[in-house]
């Protein structure tokens, strides 16, 4: 592995051909938290009690941030990746320069992290605008973090699948067979306690489910040494995925 | 003169079928090079391994006396590629696509401003200076693709066939922009299915052909050596001959075959 300071050069890079799309894009990000909560947290939450003496939509809304997350960051890695690499051929014009395959595929992960993280906080902003969730400089940070972390790792897991895929039908396995499942049964939308104990199993083998664990906590300010297992279980299948990306996508670049 | 590439004995596979198969050669600092074959005879892979994206399975390349495979980034950093596809950033404007290329290889930017707009100069293109990649035509795109090659100063550049897909008028201008460049007395490595662009710009050629080079020399000697100055040619059809001087098209055809390669 060769990576090096410049792969915040390809982050740039897709930042300066994103500018054009900020506006559009924000507006589209606004809407839909903005829908999710309506629809689900005050429409739904209305047939429904309290949650640990809370309302559904305080519920929902910390889980939602950080599962936006992820699903921004996954498809970014798996449909955006796949356009500059195998459409627009941007990776052949960065190859051509001192940038090398690693930089170029860490710099992408990068910068689908970057767009997780900001797809997060625009759901936290219209949670926090419609006074659903509290907002302070330490919530800001830790979520921040957590999202971070959760953007690397599945940037990462969607750059695997793109590293194997031969055209965009490819991506249809995984976002149907592995995302869905983790954005329905991480606790985005229920909590876990009352599930059979296999599906409680698999659930606690997802990230997400401990992702969103920390989540609520740090809402609720309730964050104890106990979470650090479960920030544990974010970053280990982080570093493990990250490699495997550079390796396997580097195997498709280098030949 | 020293050399800036040399290749010994290079290979290359892929899944076990062999696309460059034990060349050597020499590129003189100064000169143009051509790499001539037709579809498939190993001249892209060859040019991808001395531009270092792809990985050579045995011999011995070194480029500007470094060791491709080893020292990549230094080498990369010493090159200027005219790619074969046209890989230009769609979203960016002309002048964002150099300025983000020059970024790639740590130029300072008040020092990349100033080479831009010469660059943008040479290239006859400042006027579409703040235009979208979109809006230029085939042959604009395919001059900003020489300019982006050049905004890092090169020792070397590499051109993979840089004319393929342009009307006559855009070859020309590419042709004179190069001719420009070797005056300059820029080194330059081209590949080529056109011989009349091979005539016009190279020094020294190879010809390649299942992945071995079959032959090399400067064009005019190469004629000389397989046809001498004059040729007849035969039509068939209705068995008019003509006498005319020889191309390098009747050494490339007599020497890599009349059929069609697939």
């Amino acid at each position: 592995m060769n990576l090096s300071y410049r792969f915040y050069y390809v982050w740039r890079r897709n930042l300066a051909a994103y500018k054009r799309f900020v506006i559009p894009t924000l507006l589209i990000s606004l809407g839909e938290p903005f829908f999710y909560l309506i629809a689900m947290g005050i429409g739904l939450g209305a047939y429904m009690g309290l949650f640990g003496g809370q309302s559904y939509i305080h519920f929902l809304a910390s889980g939602l941030i950080v599962a936006s997350a992820m699903l921004t960051s996954t498809f970014e890695c798996l449909y955006d990746s796949y356009v500059r690499m195998v459409l627009e051929k941007i990776w052949d014009a960065l190859i051509a320069t001192p940038l090398l395959a690693e930089d170029i595929i860490a710099g992408d992960i990068v910068w689908g992290m970057f767009r997780g993280v900001i797809s997060g906080f625009l759901m936290y902003l219209v949670a926090a605008l419609l006074g659903v969730l509290p907002v302070s400089p330490s919530i800001v940070l830790t979520l921040f973090v957590l999202m971070v972390l959760i953007g690397i790792l599945f940037g990462s897991l969607a750059m695997i699948v793109t590293s194997f895929a031969p055209s965009f039908d490819f991506f249809n396995y995984y976002t149907e067979l592995v995302v869905s499942p983790i954005f329905f049964f991480s606790g985005v939308f229920f909590p876990l306690d009352k599930m059979p104990e296999w599906i409680k199993f698999i659930a606690n083998l997802f990230p997400l489910t401990h992702a969103v664990v920390i989540a609520r906590a740090t809402f609720d300010n309730q964050l104890n040494s106990g979470h650090w297992l479960n920030l544990l279980a974010i970053v280990a299948p982080m570093a493990v995925a990250f490699y495997l990306a550079l390796f396997f996508m580097k195997r498709r670049l280098i030949k | 003169m020293s050399s800036i590439v040399a290749a010994k004995d290079l290979v290359k596979k892929f899944n076990g079928f062999t696309a460059v198969d034990g060349i050597s050669f020499e590129i003189k600092e100064g000169e143009c090079f051509g790499f001539l074959g037709p579809n498939g005879a190993g001249k892209t892979t060859t040019i991808r391994m001395i531009h270092c994206v792809s990985p050579k399975n045995s011999g011995e390349l070194r480029v500007a006396g470094l060791d491709a495979g080893v020292d990549n980034r230094d080498i990369k950093r010493l090159l200027g590629v005219i790619p074969q596809e046209l890989n230009l950033d769609e979203d960016l404007t002309t002048y964002e696509n150099l300025v983000l290329y020059a970024g790639f290889f740590d130029i300072p930017r008040p020092e990349a401003r100033e080479r831009i707009m010469e660059l943008l100069e040479f290239v006859e293109l400042k006027a579409k200076m703040k235009n979208r990649i979109t809006q230029l035509s085939t042959g604009m795109k395919r001059r900003l693709q020489i300019a982006r090659a050049l905004v890092n100063q090169p020792k070397l550049i590499i051109a993979d066939e840089p004319t393929t897909g342009l009307d006559p008028q855009a070859r020309h201008l590419i042709w004179q922009r190069l001719r420009e460049l070797k005056k300059r007395g820029t080194t330059m490595v081209l590949t080529t299915q056109y011989m009349e662009e091979a005539e016009q710009l190279c020094d020294e050629i190879v010809i390649m052909h299942q992945g071995k080079i079959i032959r090399q020399g400067a064009p005019d000697q190469l004629i000389r050596e397989e046809f001498g100055a004059e040729m007849i040619e035969v039509k068939d059809a209705k068995e008019r001959v003509f006498r005319r001087p020889a191309t390098l098209e009747d050494v490339f055809l007599k020497l890599t075959g009349r059929h069609l390669i697939e």
